[in-house]
């Protein structure tokens, strides 16, 4: 077990060379962009490798912080090099008017089954497709506060494991479904990237 | 070793290989080949059995293409 730890920490540090090489070496915007991308995968096999409970609990914030920190440069980079909107929705095709649906219930449900943070990612990114392919007009003042008031219950769940551990599984479902909305409400928001009314 | 675990190994330096130096050099080709490495991660990650680190990192995949081909597609208005 230690070999393949070795083994892997080589490999992993390897790819972590080129990859920064590779990023050394380019000069256009857009491929630093997409290289920055390609080295967060390599810097999470550092992490992956440890293989422990530790391992998971340490991917999860890495994950969430490398997409916002994209979403946050990406921004910025059409600021800078001065984009504008295209004209019309760029993808008019028919599986973009059915499929949302079906796929935003089942991965909703399937988030909802899952529960917690994982719960929220994947449930956040069935509401993300639907926002996507369709129109949106919610108003999303009410998803926000949603999304407060169930961060108020997630730090009323932590109140009770420590003043009342005897109602600690009270506590984990209280836990596992407010960080689900919080998650979900947060990620939905990606979904109006595109702009539209009510942003 | 564990089969898995060295396949993982294997795809992830071929797919930063094949994003670091891509031919031709475009943007799509490079976020195409970014796949790559992100299927080596995920081998990797189920050797270990670390189920909520892969779903999430699936999940958290899909947003960051998203953003990026929105950047490509502001680009392509643009110029």
């Amino acid at each position: 077990m230690i070999a393949d730890y070795s083994i892997g920490l080589l490999v992993a540090f390897a790819s972590a060379g080129v990859a920064f090489f590779a990023l050394m070496r380019e000069t256009d915007g857009l491929h630093r962009l997409l290289l920055t991308d390609l080295i967060e995968v390599v810097t999470l096999a550092f992490i992956a490798l440890v293989g422990t409970d530790l391992a998971e609990a340490l991917i999860l914030p890495g994950l969430v912080v490398g997409v916002s920190e994209l979403i946050a440069l990406s921004e910025i980079y059409r600021v800078k090099e001065g984009y504008v909107r295209p004209p019309a929705a760029g993808l008019q095709i028919e599986v973009m008017e059915s499929a949302p649906g079906i796929l935003a219930a089942i991965l909703v449900v399937y988030g909802i089954v899952l529960s917690g943070f994982s719960g929220g990612a994947v449930a956040g990114l069935g509401v993300i497709f639907y926002f996507l392919s369709r129109s949106h007009s919610e108003r999303f003042e009410l998803i926000e506060t949603a999304s407060g008031y169930s961060w108020v219950l997630w730090i009323v769940a932590f109140f009770v494991f420590m003043l009342l551990p005897e109602y600690w599984f009270f506590a984990v479902m209280l836990a596992g479904s407010a960080i689900l909305v919080k998650v979900m409400a947060k990620m939905s928001l990606i979904g109006t990237m595109r702009g539209g009314p009510d942003v | 070793m564990n089969a898995v675990f060295a396949l993982g190994l294997a795809i992830l330096v071929i797919g930063v290989l094949s994003v670091a130096f891509v031919r031709p050099k475009t943007y799509v080709a490079r976020l195409i080949n970014l796949e790559i490495p992100a299927w080596g991660l995920l081998l990797v990650m189920l050797a270990y059995d670390e189920a909520l680190a892969l779903l999430t990192f699936v999940a958290v995949t899909a947003i960051s293409t998203f953003v990026i081909v929105r950047l490509m597609e502001w680009r392509d208005a643009s110029c």
